[in-house]
């Protein structure tokens, strides 16, 4: 019996989330299909398609004041997860609820890629709301947050991937989300700028802001996270402190490195079957139930 | 055997909850959100909050509009001068063809004033339905990144137009006063602002309903390049409409053409001098209100569906 009352400080619920795709593919399992339609196929110059499921049964619940790594292998789920919160990508079953709306620091190369990088700030501070007075007191902090010196006025598509994620990174801080979702854009950055970035995170968080981080070392989860989400193949392998998940994924990811496939899968099944799983029940405060104590005999 | 102590009503679809924490063992941890606090993410607001937070973001769209004037043209040697080149050569070409070569003008007064009328105020609903069109592909970035009013992009590409269009209206009037055959200057003039407002209502809308199909289906964008083709052929560009005359089918469909009227309208107020009549401007406002809701709602219909791939 352990039914938690998250009620006051909960930022972000994930109740059951699955994700599929369909996407073209040319491998064997994708041609079982009638000889119309790849006759159909064929003359349209198309693939056959394949149902890729990237996300499946997926539930927790954030917290304020938590930052939250996801670690995993390529392709394991970890940025469809972040475009699912941030409500770019609707699930096929399930649903995310947020107490503001998550803003998404994604891979994708530039914003405006002609525009030169400060315009680019004052475009992104108004497409979040800020009033024109706002972002001209934002713009030189996030400006000094990502350091670009005088590449800050040539366009956007001359950056070097680190320099865009920087930039994008400054952007998104400057409204003040509750809720940050980081898409491995700080991987890319140098140790000052990480060094920068982190305090800037640990502000946020103590706002009572909820940030979430996608990184493929589990070392900057170890060290910067309070909680840890491992996927494996769109599932939720475990989900705990950091320390002790990252710890597990190291040495998962060790095992499989040296070609030590059983000691991988019993790892994984280890952590699965210590997992305590989380059942996300969605209250409805309506005036209905209101009016009716939910287990008031009729 | 003893039913279990369950409270009469509790069917395991009614208090799942409960059920689960008793008795599904200890692996389940239940945890309880209320949606008093938290909200569904990327859920589509209600039409009224939508237009409030559109209003809210005006800032917005007048830098992006800004900010992109010169994006076609940037990459040229003659940067914005092609802004008013282009339709100066459009108009030349069309002259060519159907002025000096097929020879459409006959019957026509002022036939290079009505050409320029014709090409000059038709490329801008071409320029604002295409780049409506494809407003959300080229927008994918900002909408990844921002949470906005996705309608702010094809509106944005409207705001865009507009600017382009300040020097390509001056270098309209220009042409018309330079040209040689006569034009009558009455106060009528001032009714072109009117027609042209009517006409980027109408734009908005077609816009906003193309950029849903088009983030929808992208082949759409193949089929729109034909269709402004073909209406610009029915539109009276480059020839006169007095030839249909005979053919009632042709004569209705015409009339019927919101851009067709556009142009009349224009051309009526700054070439002949003469008043649109009432029929021309109850056509011309259904066009424009109604394509403007229809597009606004069908737009923000697909609100959620913007951010995918």
């Amino acid at each position: 019996m352990a039914a938690l009352d998250v009620l006051d400080e909960s930022t972000v619920a994930v109740q059951n989330v699955t994700v599929r795709y369909k996407t073209p593919a040319d491998d064997d399992g994708a041609r079982n299909s009638g000889r119309i339609a790849r006759v159909a196929r064929a003359a349209l110059g198309q693939q056959p398609q394949v149902v890729v499921r990237a996300l499946s049964g997926i539930s927790f619940v954030a917290r304020a004041g938590e930052q939250i790594g996801l670690v995993g292998q390529n392709g394991s789920g970890k940025s469809t997860l972040l475009r699912v919160i941030a409500g770019l990508e609707k699930p096929a079953k399930g649903q995310v609820l947020a107490e503001s709306t998550p803003v998404l620091i994604g891979v994708n190369a530039a914003l405006q890629p002609d525009l030169s990088g400060a315009q680019n700030v004052r475009l992104g501070c108004l497409a979040m709301g800020l009033t024109p007075e706002e972002t001209a007191t934002a713009m030189p902090e996030v400006i000094d947050l990502a350091q670009l010196g005088k590449a800050i006025h040539r366009p956007m598509r001359t950056y070097s991937s680190g320099m865009g994620s920087r930039l994008r990174f400054a952007i998104a801080t400057a409204a003040n989300p509750h809720i940050l979702l980081i898409d491995e854009a700080l991987s890319t950055g140098d140790a000052a700028f990480r060094e920068r970035s982190e305090i800037r995170m640990e502000r946020l968080r103590r706002n009572a802001g909820t940030v979430f981080l996608v990184s493929h070392a589990a070392q900057t989860i170890e060290e910067t996270c309070t909680r840890a989400l491992w996927l494996n193949h769109g599932r939720l392998v475990l989900d705990g402190a950091a320390g002790d998940v990252a710890l597990r994924y190291r040495k998962y990811a060790w095992a499989l490195a040296k070609g030590n496939n059983a000691d991988a899968k019993q790892i994984i099944e280890t952590a699965v079957s210590e997992r305590r799983e989380t059942a996300v029940q969605i209250h409805n405060p309506s005036p209905e139930n209101a009016r009716r104590p939910r287990h008031a005999r009729p | 055997m003893p039913a279990p102590l369950l409270p009469r009503d509790a069917s395991p679809a009614a208090s799942g909850d409960l059920f689960n924490v008793l008795f599904d063992g200890p692996d389940v941890r239940t945890e309880v959100v209320s949606t008093g606090r938290l909200r569904p993410v990327g859920e589509r607001p209600s039409l009224s909050e939508y237009t409030r937070q559109l209003w809210q973001r005006r800032h917005f769209l007048v830098a992006e509009a800004r900010a992109k004037v010169t994006a076609g043209t940037r990459e040229t040697l003659l940067g914005t001068a092609w802004l008013i080149l282009k339709p100066v050569l459009d108009g030349l070409t069309y002259y060519l063809v159907f002025g000096l070569l097929l020879q459409t003008d006959r019957g026509v007064r002022n036939f290079l004033g009505y050409l320029v009328i014709g090409v000059f105020m038709f490329s801008f609903t071409s320029r604002c339905v295409t780049g409506g069109a494809q407003s959300i592909a080229n927008g994918r970035n900002m909408i990844r990144a921002f949470a906005f009013p996705r309608a702010s992009l094809p509106i944005a590409v409207i705001l865009r137009e507009l600017l382009n269009m300040v020097w390509v209206f001056l270098a309209m009037v220009v042409l018309i006063y330079s040209l040689p055959e006569p034009e009558i200057t009455t106060w009528r003039v001032t009714l072109v602002p009117l027609v042209f407002a009517l006409q980027v209502i109408f734009c908005t809308g077609l816009a906003l309903l193309l950029a849903r199909w088009t983030a929808a289906v992208p082949d759409v964008k193949v089929i729109v390049q034909f269709a402004m083709r073909l209406w610009l052929y029915g539109s009276a560009v480059f020839f006169s409409y007095d030839r249909f005359l005979s053919h009632p089918t042709v004569l209705n469909l015409m009339e019927a053409n919101p851009m067709f009227r556009v142009l009349d309208m224009t051309r009526d107020c700054l070439l002949y001098g003469v008043t649109p009549d009432t029929t021309s401007w109850i056509v011309l406002c259904s066009w424009a209100f109604g394509m403007l809701a229809i597009g606004y709602v069908v737009f923000w219909r697909a609100e959620e569906s913007y951010g995918r791939a």
